[in-house]
């Protein structure tokens, strides 16, 4: 054994009764990503700590919890530093118990540490480590990102800004989902407040609670995924097999709203969305979209109803700040049928980001003054929920009854 | 009433000569013409009337016509000198034109010392010049470093210019605002004088049509006035904080450093690398190469299934993730990994530890606790 059990602290030690099962789980977490098996000797109930228990509290002990920033329905968010070095600066998420899931850990949190652990990108959110407290709470130390998020920059009028910041805000996105992709993760949950930004100008992706890896063949998967002003058009006919094309669609939207400094398609229903889509983008039909009559919640528009795609000219006139090589690409990653979607690789190998303005550096672009009081609004919330919406505008509580048809 | 007749002695010619009322050219005198103007050109320096400048440079280079010396003049380089001594005049305008070459700044160098370094040996140059040491040579080496060097010379040269220039706006704007305060100061004179009569003659009528104590009106009219210019003033004050140009003028010497700064700060652009919309960032794989399709029965189903292929899934992404998945643990040597991690954090601990414990007792539930 590496450790006598002696060196474990004595509160570690009680708190870590409690809840043998989930430390033991933390040392995987917190282990080489998972791959070792563990195992940790069988505890005695008055016997010395476990080697899981140690090793959490000694991961505990290496953070100071400071002041809490904020607090929602699924977690409550603390500011901290490391023991040892006290300007760098971490925030900690204390997911709360959930009633639903007793007997384990949320849904959320077990997506978010598992696949952002895997994740290391300077776009990507960085989980520097997991532990848990005496009260059965997870905490995820994360990075310290003070600088709001997007949606409050393109909704603040005291800040300006032009074509070539979006187009450096639209990179990191894009580089962001694009890494996600490569390691075969689909985040399902892009939205501009989902996209914080650090204290250097730097936009990192965030709350990872819907994530989930490319699925199998002939496996379902969710269609109640991603909040709706941003959702697929085939997720809402309730696709049950999709791919990455469901994240760029997001990203395209989410590059939208930059640009015009509204919601692109906002809506109060599944239906209204839908209709929304096919306002600007014309109704998707069998000729468009192949197969689209075969989605489970298609309702295939009668010939008079049947509308056409906006013109070229109405999107000029829309998003100028893009230009006409980022209308192009918008366009790419908002095409009905997602096996026309550009994939993210394809959006970054786009001409755009080559063709004039240059993008601006990461240390001049224009910022708000979120602070880290921001910061924990958006870490706080639940994947799936708009802002300001009310309860009923709460796209997703995971629901398998969907799974089990 | 001259100069010449105050000094007796010497002939009142040679002392007029001396002291370069007769052109040496034409011989005439301030006596007789009291406009003449002296120029000189610093080809070689020598003394002539304007008149005589006139006469014989107009129609084009002519030589020099003082005896002995054979330069070819024009008359475009004809000027007044500044200087009494024609030798300070002589040096000042080579200094001049060495300062338009050498005009290195002490921030274009790493150190003090290769800037005095520099300094000194333009010193040089310039004393050899001055003092005729070496003219050939010196002029080659100067003309040489001229032509090497013409891109960062016009670049100072153009920094220069712009310093100049804010330097120029900036006396201005102090001037007018020197200006506006005058103005300001005297139109609350103006104010206040005019305040106190209206205040006296309102006495007076106070005096005329009530019938009070005249002491107690008067030293209420006294208070008025006061209370009134008091208030002036606050409100003055508070202009003056509010206004940013104000304040700016206020510690206009931090602000100027400022912008002296920025100037003297010039650093080369870098070469301006083109956009990589990736970050630098590349996933290849290194141990498995991927075909387009693999003959599977199970796969080519899903790969044909509306269902599937309708909502964008892609059975591609499904084998390229099953073949990452299978090498990902290629090139990964755990105990490279561990000794690099015991460095001092504690998961690695855990990670030796659980490698250890794992080896001895494999913990089955623990796997499929995702």
């Amino acid at each position: 054994m590496a450790l006598s059990p002696a060196d474990a602290p004595k509160s570690a030690a009680a708190s870590a009764k409690a809840i043998p099962v989930k430390a033991k789980a933390l040392t995987i977490l917190n282990s080489s990503n998972g791959s070792a098996p563990s195992s940790a000797p069988t505890p005695s109930n008055d016997g010395p700590q476990d080697l899981s228990e140690q090793l959490n509290a000694q991961i505990r002990q290496k953070y100071v919890q400071g002041g809490r920033l904020g607090e929602g329905t699924y977690a409550v968010v603390y500011s901290g530093h490391l023991v040892s070095d006290h300007s760098s600066l971490v925030a900690i998420k204390k997911i709360k118990v959930n009633a639903e899931y007793k007997d384990g850990l949320a849904m959320d949190a077990v997506r978010e540490v598992k696949h952002l652990q895997e994740l290391s990108h300077p776009n990507i959110i960085k989980l520097h480590a997991v532990f848990s407290t005496r009260d059965q709470n997870l905490n995820l130390v994360l990075e310290h990102l003070p600088l709001g998020d997007l949606e409050t920059l393109w909704k603040n009028k005291d800040v300006s800004y032009g074509p070539a910041d979006i187009k450096a805000w639209t990179g990191m996105l894009a580089r962001a989902v694009w890494f996600c992709h490569e390691n075969y993760v689909l985040h399902r949950d892009i939205k501009g407040n989902n996209l914080l930004i650090a204290a250097d100008g730097e936009v990192k992706l965030a709350d990872f609670g819907l994530a989930r890896s490319f699925a199998d063949p002939y496996r379902n998967m969710t269609c109640n995924v991603i909040t709706r002003f941003y959702r697929p058009p085939e997720l809402l006919y309730g696709a049950k097999h999709y791919g990455g094309a469901v994240d760029v669609w997001s990203m395209g939207v989410v590059i939208a709203e930059l640009a015009i400094r509204e919601f692109f398609l906002p809506s109060e229903t599944d239906l209204e969305q839908l209709d929304r889509i096919a306002e600007v983008f014309g109704s998707p039909t069998e000729e468009v979209w192949p197969g689209v009559s075969k989605l489970e919640y298609y309702v295939a528009p009668s010939k008079e109803h049947i509308k056409r795609p906006l013109p070229l000219a109405w999107w000029k006139q829309k998003f100028g700040m893009l230009g006409d090589d980022g209308i192009d690409m918008l366009r790419s990653m908002c095409t009905l049928d997602p096996r026309k979607r550009a994939t993210a690789r394809q959006v970054l190998e786009h001409p755009y980001w080559q063709a004039a303005p240059k993008p601006t550096p990461k240390q001049n672009l224009p910022r708000n003054a979120g602070g880290p009081k921001k910061m924990a609004d958006d870490l706080k919330r639940r994947g799936g929920e708009i802002e300001e919406g009310r309860a009923d505008k709460v796209a997703r509580k995971l629901d398998f009854s969907t799974m089990k048809k | 009433m001259s100069r010449a007749a105050q000094r007796s002695g010497a002939t009142p010619s040679k002392r007029l000569a001396e002291d370069g009322d007769i052109c040496p050219v034409c011989k005439s005198s301030r006596y007789l013409n009291p406009n003449m103007r002296f120029l000189v050109n610093p080809e070689c320096y020598h003394k002539m009337c304007e008149s005589c400048v006139d006469r014989i440079f107009s129609h084009g280079p002519a030589p020099c016509p003082i005896a002995g010396c054979r330069r070819t003049l024009r008359k475009a380089k004809f000027r007044k000198q500044t200087f009494e001594d024609i030798q300070v005049e002589r040096e000042v305008d080579i200094r001049r034109r060495m300062a338009k070459t050498f005009n290195r700044r002490e921030d274009d160098f790493v150190s003090l010392l290769d800037y005095n370094d520099y300094l000194e040996k333009v010193e040089n140059f310039t004393w050899n010049l001055i003092n005729g040491v070496d003219i050939e040579e010196t002029e080659k080496t100067i003309a040489a470093y001229a032509e090497e060097n013409r891109r960062e010379i016009s670049r100072n040269e153009s920094v220069a210019a712009q310093e100049a220039q804010s330097r120029k706006a900036r006396a201005a704007e102090e001037l007018e605002l020197i200006r506006l305060r005058r103005e300001d100061a005297r139109r609350e004179d103006e104010l206040e004088r005019r305040e106190k009569a209206d205040m006296r003659r309102g006495i007076i009528n106070k005096l005329a049509t009530t019938d009070g104590d005249a002491a107690s009106i008067a030293r209420e009219g006294q208070r008025v006035v006061l209370k009134k210019s008091l208030a002036r003033r606050a409100a003055i004050d508070k202009q003056r904080d509010n206004d940013p140009f104000a304040a700016s003028t206020e510690n206009g010497e931090a602000s100027s450093g400022l912008i002296f700064k920025g100037l003297k700060k010039w650093v080369p652009p870098a070469p301006e690398k083109p956009y990589d919309p990736f970050g630098g960032w590349s996933v290849e794989n290194e141990y498995f190469v991927l075909q387009d399709h693999y003959d599977w029965d199970w796969l080519s189903q899903a790969q044909t299934d509306i269902r599937h292929t309708a909502g964008g899934y892609d059975v591609n992404d499904y084998c390229a993730r099953a073949l990452c998945e299978a090498f990902s643990g290629f090139g990964v040597f755990i105990e490279d990994e561990v000794a690099g991690r015991n460095v001092g954090s504690a998961p690695s601990i855990a990670t030796a530890a659980a490698a250890v414990t794992g080896s001895e007792k494999p913990d089955v539930n623990m796997d499929d606790i995702f």
